[in-house]
């Protein structure tokens, strides 16, 4: 297929999922508001610990705290999405039982995949907008330093993700229902492993060595301690230099490698008769 | 005692049913403490002891690990309570079975107390499980202040929680996407009920909608008999009454409503549409 045939086929899929997303206007107005009530309570609970202390009985903390929420925040918002929906999105063709038809299309698998999560990521980007508002309004401003280094981590953290993402629709087409079950885990592990919400240091050493196994995390402590200009401490798993080297190594390789993998498994569903069982 | 045996044989049912997905009942057991644990380690990372001064003066004790476990363990319970009737109802709608239910001789409120008892079974033992782990993983004492009370709370705080649930089946019934709705107001029932911070940094209007929400008074209920935070009226007796009278009306509106949406359904379209 052409470059020009594989872009309508990619902005034909992306109005396809838009046209669903707009059909539920129910889900469309209930995902704001969940992401309101989670950042609002977050951010109180959060200014339970700063609220009438002095800056220097804080630890450290206090002056790069909202940083810390916020820009993991936003962070969270982006990665969580890119990373299940992807893989949701096969699962859901197996079920509606179109994912064999698609296969059956001269259209780029790649192209498929993607469409799936464009939709996503444009309404994430407006969500986390008025979210990372209301944490302000609730916990306070947050420094914006290195803001052109900080997109591009933030894109390369991305492009990790949407690896990530392809290896788990990879690993739907294997374990089928159990997948749900294994991605709310991974969800929840990589929440606490990437400390989203709250320092590495908060974390005790024997995890945090866990966590220095993740590129994701790297990402996480380069995006926040950019942002925030380096304050002591930060970043808190390696030099920057250095987080930067693995955070672009992550935005690369890891896209290629999980679409491999995506490949691969799709190719044994094929073989084995299995790609429209679930 | 056929309605009784209804009612076991439904609750047994589901407990078959969920008996065999074991990561789901290690999630529902993990998911309580990863929840409390986001704000805890923000609170350790800013120094263990200004961090609990600055908690005691804002929240009314400097234990905030205990705080935000039991704030998720009763979250815990409540939002099961919602997910559980809401998706019973759906999933009955979805698989084809709730005009079938409607027409068996046994009332369709037996087999609802099934799912109720069912419900209740699995978030308790999830959220003290959750309590006794993440205070294990925490390092603080699970066994504090006066048990017997906060059970008692806890007790007396479940039948309006299902009677809330049982009105948002009716809306469940009505708009017909459960996921949506449960998700959202999962996350406006802990925002209401304080789940990580006292209702008292809500503005007046805000606190009042908040006091009118029994989950509200049962999390303050077992925060202040664990913790010895205080009561919203001062003494353990006067919050208890307020509970009991939510326990009166609220199972009261949920069915009356829930019964207005059957049969707004049934004379309309069926209850099998969905």
């Amino acid at each position: 297929m052409k470059a020009s045939g594989n872009f309508n086929a990619f902005r034909v899929m992306a109005w396809k999922e838009l046209t669903i997303l707009a059909r539920y206007p129910v889900e469309f107005v209930a995902s704001f508001g969940r992401i309101f009530l989670i950042v609002a309570i977050f951010s109180l609970a959060g200014k339970m610990f700063f609220e009438g202390r002095p800056a220097s009985a804080a630890g450290g903390m206090a002056a790069p705290a909202s940083g810390v929420v916020i820009y993991g925040f936003v962070l969270y918002m982006f990665l969580s999405d890119t990373l299940w929906t992807i893989g949701y999105a096969v699962r859901q063709e197996q079920l509606q039982g179109t994912l064999e038809q698609l296969y059956l299309t001269p259209v780029s698998k790649l192209i498929s995949l993607v469409a799936r999560v464009t939709n996503t990521l444009v309404w994430n980007g407006m969500l986390t907008l008025a979210a990372a508002a209301l944490m302000v309004a609730i916990i306070g401003r947050s420094p914006v330093q290195n803001p052109w280094l900080g997109a591009y981590l933030l894109i390369m953290a991305l492009a990790g993700t949407f690896g990530v993402g392809f290896a788990f629709a990879a690993l739907s087409l294997r374990l089928r229902e159990t997948a749900q079950t294994v991605a709310n885990f991974l969800q929840f592990g990589l929440m606490i492993l990437c400390a989203n919400f709250f320092p590495f240091s908060a974390l005790p050493p024997w995890v945090v060595n866990i966590s220095r196994l993740i590129p994701l995390a790297y990402g996480v402590d380069a995006f926040r301690s950019t942002l925030m200009g380096y304050p002591q401490g930060f970043p808190e798993l390696a030099p920057i230099q250095a987080e930067v080297v693995i955070v672009t190594l992550f935005g690369v390789g890891m896209p290629l490698l999980g679409y491999w993998l995506y490949r691969r498994a799709e190719l044994h569903a094929r073989q084995q008769g299995s790609l429209s069982m679930y | 005692m056929n309605n009784l045996s209804a009612l076991l044989a439904s609750a047994r049912m589901r407990l078959i049913t969920i008996s065999r997905y074991p990561g789901q009942i290690v999630l529902d057991i993990a998911v309580p403490v990863i929840f409390a644990a986001l704000p805890i380690m923000l609170g350790r990372a800013s120094g263990e002891a200004a961090a609990s001064a600055a908690f005691s003066r804002n929240a009314g004790t400097p234990n905030y690990v205990a705080y935000m476990l039991i704030g998720s363990s009763v979250f815990s319970i409540v939002s099961m309570a919602f997910w559980h009737i809401a998706y019973w109802l759906r999933w009955e709608q979805e698989s084809g079975t709730l005009e079938a239910i409607y027409l068996t001789p046994t009332h369709r409120a037996w087999v609802a107390g099934g799912t109720v008892l069912y419900s209740c079974l699995r978030s308790l033992v999830a959220a003290f499980a959750a309590y006794l782990i993440g205070a294990w993983v925490f390092g603080i004492s699970p066994f504090q202040g006066e048990m017997g009370l906060a059970l008692v709370f806890l007790a007396v705080g479940l039948v309006p929680v299902y009677g809330l649930a049982l009105l948002f089946g009716a809306l469940i019934l009505k708009v017909k996407e459960a996921n949506s709705l449960v998700s959202l107001m999962q996350w406006g029932v802990s925002f209401l009920m304080g789940v990580f911070f006292p209702i008292t940094v809500f503005p007046p209007t805000l606190r009042a909608i908040a006091l009118l929400f029994p989950p509200t008074w049962m999390t303050n209920g077992v925060r202040s008999a664990l913790l010895g935070m205080g009561y919203f009226f001062g003494e353990w007796y006067f919050d208890l009454a307020v509970l009991w009278l939510f326990l009166l009306v609220t199972p009261l509106a949920g069915v009356r409503i829930f019964s207005w949406a059957e049969r707004s359904l049934r004379r309309n379209e069926g209850v099998g549409q969905f």
